[in-house]
């Protein structure tokens, strides 16, 4: 049983996954560094971050050589996992009204100027900063 | 009774080990926590908008402290770590118990490399109060803290100068004529109440402490007035600290406060923060533990021990992936946009 189990296991050179990885991260710091879109910026990291754990699932955790149970066991907790992200961002994330109508509270009203703005707050006072 | 054709045994359930369909099954409950962690942070960074409905969540990482060297260290780090539990779990189906040994120890190193540089990240928040729930949000909250971080020094230095005789003894005759007290905030106001005449009854060096701080109580005083009357402005606040700070009476009690820079939305993004680094450095913790008692067993590491290597490994792998995720969500990407 044990023998034909790791005879299923075809030999995968991990070095090779491992450098590849390497290589995923440094890609992850050269967008860091270079100029580029942020949207483009986003799509690019994140791209590399599901390879890199496509890598990792696939040959470190040998998900690649394992039978199709995987799929029952991970299959409902990816969607569960996805399905509650889904489900907070109508609530919080999205918002239905004007911004005149605040969802929530950044400017307490009663307190005259101009408090809140978080932006203009920043260039008014960096002397104040350190 | 004879058994010549004995049917073969019916095997049930999947054709793995027990031991680790239940770390699968714990690593597919472990995906839902951490995507709900991250889910939340992800919502609540749209979620948190300024007046202009544009979200304004602390991004800039001089404000955030956020090192993105540091994350880009860690995650090389824990992929080493990663690549080299699967050398160790490989040695262990080859026997070679001695090369699986040297390679747990490699990883239980690197862990311990990992969460030296979380606890460097983790200095520089807490020494920048980037906290949940001590972060000032608008310059009023700023200024409430200012006001707030002077009353704890100059009611410190008050218990620490202050006698306890001063309070109790009413009538001067060095005996106590009443109770010490039991609230704090009248504790404070007698101790501040027993300066003028401690000043007046004392010599030298003696009386100068008490004089400066009899000055301070009166700023303290006027700066509460002042808050409380909405009158003092950021830029105000921010150079009459600067004025307190240089006095050369009472400065010295004064010294390193600043007023804060406000950040919006920073104690939520000191919570998420914790919230999903510390969850993750907690399972780094259980990661090593697992690991330790593998490496425990000493050169009687056998085969018996390969079920328990390759679980580990896995729920490491785990570790690692969540790690590849958090790097570029909470470092690369609020660092770039």
């Amino acid at each position: 049983m044990d023998h034909a189990h790791s005879e299923s296991h075809p030999h995968v050179n991990y070095l090779f996954v491992f450098l590849a990885l390497c290589v995923c991260t440094a890609l992850s710091v050269i967008f860091d560094v270079v100029e580029m879109s942020p949207s483009l910026l986003v799509f690019a990291v994140l791209a590399v971050a599901v390879a890199k754990a496509s890598f990792v699932m696939t040959y470190f955790m040998h998900l690649k050589f394992e039978g199709r149970w995987k799929f029952i066991i991970l299959m409902p907790t990816a969607i569960l996992g996805v399905g509650l992200m889904v489900a907070l961002a109508p609530d919080i994330a999205m918002h239905y009204y004007d911004y005149d109508v605040m969802q929530s509270q950044v400017d307490p009203p009663e307190h005259g100027h101009d408090a809140g703005h978080g932006t203009h707050a920043v260039e008014e006072t960096t002397e104040a900063h350190h | 009774m004879s058994h010549t054709s004995h049917p073969p045994a019916m095997k049930m359930g999947l054709p793995i080990s027990d031991a680790k369909l239940g770390m699968w099954l714990f690593l597919g409950t472990e995906i839902m926590f951490f995507t709900a962690f991250i889910g939340t942070y992800i919502v609540l960074y749209f979620g948190s908008v300024d007046a202009n409905g544009v979200s304004a969540w602390p991004k800039d990482t001089d404000v955030t402290h956020i090192k993105i060297w540091a994350g880009g260290l860690n995650t090389f780090i824990l992929l080493t770590s990663s690549y080299f539990v699967v050398v160790a779990h490989e040695a262990m189906s080859q026997k070679n118990f001695a090369k699986a040994r040297k390679f747990l120890w490699f990883t239980f190193i690197l862990a311990c490399v990992f969460l030296s540089v979380k606890g460097i990240e983790y200095r520089g928040k807490i020494s920048h109060e980037i906290l949940p729930g001590k972060v000032a949000e608008t310059e009023e909250q700023a200024i409430q803290k200012m006001s707030s971080d002077i009353e704890y020094r100059y009611y410190n230095e008050l218990a620490a100068t202050v006698p306890n005789i001063a309070i109790t003894d009413v009538d001067g005759d060095g005996t106590a004529d009443r109770d010490f007290p039991t609230d704090q905030a009248m504790i404070n106001y007698q101790r501040s109440a027993a300066l003028p005449q401690l000043v007046a009854n004392s010599e030298g060096e003696q009386k100068e402490e008490y004089a400066a701080l009899l000055a301070l109580d009166g700023k303290v005083a006027s700066l509460r007035e002042m808050i409380s009357a909405n009158k003092l402005t950021y830029a105000q606040a921010g150079t009459l600290l600067h004025d307190m700070t240089e006095d050369e009476d009472y400065g010295s009690i004064l010294s390193g406060l600043h007023l804060a820079h406000p950040i919006l939305y920073g104690n939520l993004f000191a919570s998420t923060y914790f919230l999903m680094t510390g969850f993750h450095a907690i399972h780094v913790i259980v990661g090593m533990i697992l690991f330790a008692m593998a490496l425990a067993q000493g050169s009687n590491l056998n085969e018996n021990w390969s079920n328990w290597v390759e679980n580990a490994g896995l729920y490491w792998h785990f570790v690692d992936l969540v790690w590849i995720f958090l790097f570029p969500l909470l470092y690369i990407i609020p660092g770039n946009i």
